[in-house]
């Protein structure tokens, strides 16, 4: 705030807008007053995804099951990748719905920039409202797909197939919020970068993918050779991925100090993603 | 004394053309490794550094601007396409960064940049006015005490849970302006929005605005090609001009040397040799000239100012019963009107002739006059097309009516009202 008083001497300028914008120049308090515009948008976004559709919503529902019908046929039935002795549909659909979680919430909030160009070119606001309304809306349809997880995993806990424990199961809210983390941030850099150079938007999908092959999404670490272990161990979303699954199946190779890597990891990326993200928004109006 | 709420110091924007638009990652590589790792220098960059920065990549789009506004002011901003106008607005509206200087201000700030910002076309109006209002900055709360209003306002009632895509696009325009002109903020920046809508609309819009500025003492800077509008409504403005401020103070006088710049050159035409002077080996017109009958010379021509052409032609042929005609079109080619001289007979030589227009006759404008010649009244000499080109101003008392005003012609003939006592 400028501590220079205008013409009167009564009353200090309220905002100025200067060339730069510093590292640490965060509104917080600005950010606070445009939360109404945050679930706005993400409403806007939920009700225009589902509008003159013939199943709304349930996309939500039926996108990760066709995946994991996919997937059990695939790896499960054709290949043969073993599961631990979990049944197969379970096994693939809790891997199936974090990594959902993940992809989406990093390949939308990479496009903040790109997709919203024109609303950018006419109307301030801090930008970053809108790449927090994609985490919301994302966890909100993550939310539906979890609904449909525990349906699924219940019918399994009934029949004894698995065994439910209601502490283990406290384990996937910091998951969650850890792997949602990952996301943001990575999709914050990533959505600077795409703004500057658009033939970035190609690799995010590679990276993507790659990034779930090193990942045990649909096979666990047991599952992997000694040799080539520590290049999945490497991946801050491995340990994520054997702790959201011990939470439901009670198995899995558990390693905190994994975990606190994936949690570190998280830390760094959505802090150096916010600070970048603040720092190039008003630059990249310039080049969009 | 009303108290400063925006104060614009000294701000410039510098645009790159191509350097960081190449959008390539490859080539910013490549001059960062160059520029970092090898400390050598790119050898454009190098040339650019040498002299002044202002080569062909790179754009002054603003340069120096300052001004103050105090509370309850509108400030008009006018100036050709290019002139930096959007850009001086962007900076205000915070969406892009000066390069240099500085704006300080106190207040909320709002701006309406184009109609319909944020709008979803899959979605209802009722939707979309909360998605719109939001983006504009509004609060909830705010929203749902003025939707009424705001329906209203826009006259959609009947469609409002209606997909906007399915709207006519004045209905999309009227919903989308509707929500913006209820904004409230201490400082409003409007661009260009009065371009759309009907005449009707428009009119609406602009009380609104008024409304807005004189009641709930609100700032407004407003850009606009409409020079009635801006005369009307705002008590500032500025001209700007390739970037800079070409002047700047009450909008009355900026607008009367914005438009002075504009069509001074086409009031004469003169040509000092026979051979230069358009028309062919009958006729050959050496000099037509406007002369508007102002009081002070740098004022402009408005819709009661009384205009005199003055013509000299050379007459190559002898003993000729000659006749000319003086036309006046607009801009669109309608003719307004042609008055023919008497036709007499005139020995080889040079011939001037003038003509006077009477002021409060022509509805403001832009028009252009034509020169005919013809031998025996009825075989053409020469046609001397569009030979001045000049606008009319407008100029009105005791209305409240800012739109375009009626017909080609505007004379000031008295209606005569008289009320009649009816006996019961």
């Amino acid at each position: 705030m400028n501590k220079e008083s205008n013409g009167l001497g009564l009353k200090q300028w309220e905002w100025e807008i200067k060339p730069e914008t510093s590292w640490w120049d965060i509104g917080f308090v600005e950010l606070y007053s445009y939360r109404d515009l945050m679930v706005q948008l993400a409403r806007k976004d939920f009700l225009a995804l589902y509008q003159q559709t013939l199943l709304g919503p349930f996309w939500a529902l039926l996108q990760p099951l066709l995946t994991v019908v996919t997937y059990v046929l695939v790896f499960n039935k054709i290949i043969g990748v073993p599961t631990d002795g979990v049944p197969p549909l379970l096994f693939n659909m809790i891997g199936i719905t974090l990594w959902t979680l993940f992809s989406e919430v990093f390949l939308q909030i990479s496009k903040t920039f790109s997709q919203n160009a024109e609303i950018f070119s006419k109307v301030y606001f801090p930008r970053i409202i809108v790449a927090l309304s994609t985490l919301w809306l994302q966890l909100l349809l993550f939310g539906i797909q979890l609904l449909l997880l525990f349906a699924i995993y219940l019918l399994f806990v009934f029949k004894g197939q698995v065994e439910f424990n209601a502490g283990r199961m406290l384990l996937i809210f910091p998951i969650i919020a850890n792997t949602a983390g990952i996301g943001f941030g990575g999709g914050l850099i990533f959505s600077v970068l795409t703004a500057k150079y658009r033939d970035l938007m190609s690799l995010i999908q590679l990276i993507i993918r790659l990034l779930m092959f090193v990942c045990p999404v649909f096979y666990s670490l047991s599952m992997v050779p000694e040799g080539v272990r520590w290049l999945v161990n490497l991946n801050p979303l491995s340990s994520l991925f054997e702790y959201f699954r011990f939470a439901f199946l009670g198995v899995g190779s558990l390693n905190d100090l994994h975990l606190l890597y994936s949690a570190g990891f998280m830390v760094l990326i959505v802090f150096l993603g916010i600070l970048l993200f603040n720092k190039m928004s008003d630059k990249l109006m310039d080049v969009l | 004394m009303s108290k400063t709420v925006i104060q614009v110091d000294n701000i410039s924007k510098l645009y790159n053309l191509g350097t960081i638009g190449s959008g390539s990652l490859r080539r910013d590589m490549q001059l960062w490794w160059q520029k970092n790792i090898l400390n050598k220098q790119d050898l454009n960059q190098e040339i650019r550094d040498g002299r002044k920065i202002d080569t062909n990549d790179h754009i002054w789009a603003l340069k120096n601007i300052s001004f103050e506004l105090k509370e309850g002011e509108i400030l008009g901003i006018i100036g050709h396409n290019g002139a930096g106008k959007s850009t001086l607005l962007k900076i205000l509206s915070r969406i892009i960064k000066p390069t240099e200087g500085l704006v300080r201000g106190s207040g909320r700030i709002s701006s309406l940049l184009e109609v319909g910002t944020g709008f979803h076309s899959e979605l209802t109006g009722r939707e979309n006015i909360f998605i719109s209002g939001h983006i504009l900055g509004m609060k909830k709360a705010e929203i749902l005490k003025k939707f009424d209003e705001i329906v209203d306002f826009s006259g959609v009632e009947n469609f409002i849970d209606t997909p906007v895509k399915r709207y006519s696009s004045g209905m999309y325009v009227r919903l989308a302006f509707a929500v913006a002109a209820h904004l409230e903020p201490d400082i409003l920046i409007v661009d260009e929005v009065l371009a759309v809508g009907d005449a009707e609309f428009q009119k609406k819009c602009l009380g609104k605005m008024n409304d807005a500025s004189c009641q709930s003492g609100r700032t407004i800077i407003f850009v606009s090609h409409n020079l009635q509008a801006v005369s009307n409504l705002c008590s500032q403005a500025i001209w700007l001009d390739r970037g800079s401020v070409r002047a700047r103070g009450k909008s009355k006088a900026v607008l009367n040397e914005y438009l002075g710049s504009l069509h001074k050159k086409s009031w004469i035409k003169e040509f000092p040799t026979l051979r230069e002077a358009p028309g062919n080996d009958r006729i050959r017109v050496v000099y037509v000239e406007l002369l508007p009958h102002l009081d002070d010379p740098l004022s402009v021509i408005d819709i009661r100012t009384a205009l005199t052409v003055k013509f000299r032609f050379y007459n190559a042929t002898d003993n000729i019963v000659l006749s000319i005609d003086l036309l006046l079109f607009t801009l669109a080619g309608e003719c307004i009107f042609d008055i023919p001289s008497k036709p007499e007979i005139y020995a080889k030589g040079m011939i001037e002739g003038e003509c006077t227009i009477p002021g409060n006759f022509l509805n403001n404008g832009s028009y252009m006059f034509t020169l005919h010649f013809s031998k025996d009244t009825s075989s053409e000499l020469f046609n001397y097309q569009e030979c001045l080109m000049f606008d009319i101003a407008d100029y009105r008392e005791s209305t409240n009516w800012y739109d375009k005003w009626w017909g080609y012609v505007r004379p000031d003939f008295p209606i005569i009202l008289k009320p009649l006592t009816i006996l019961s």
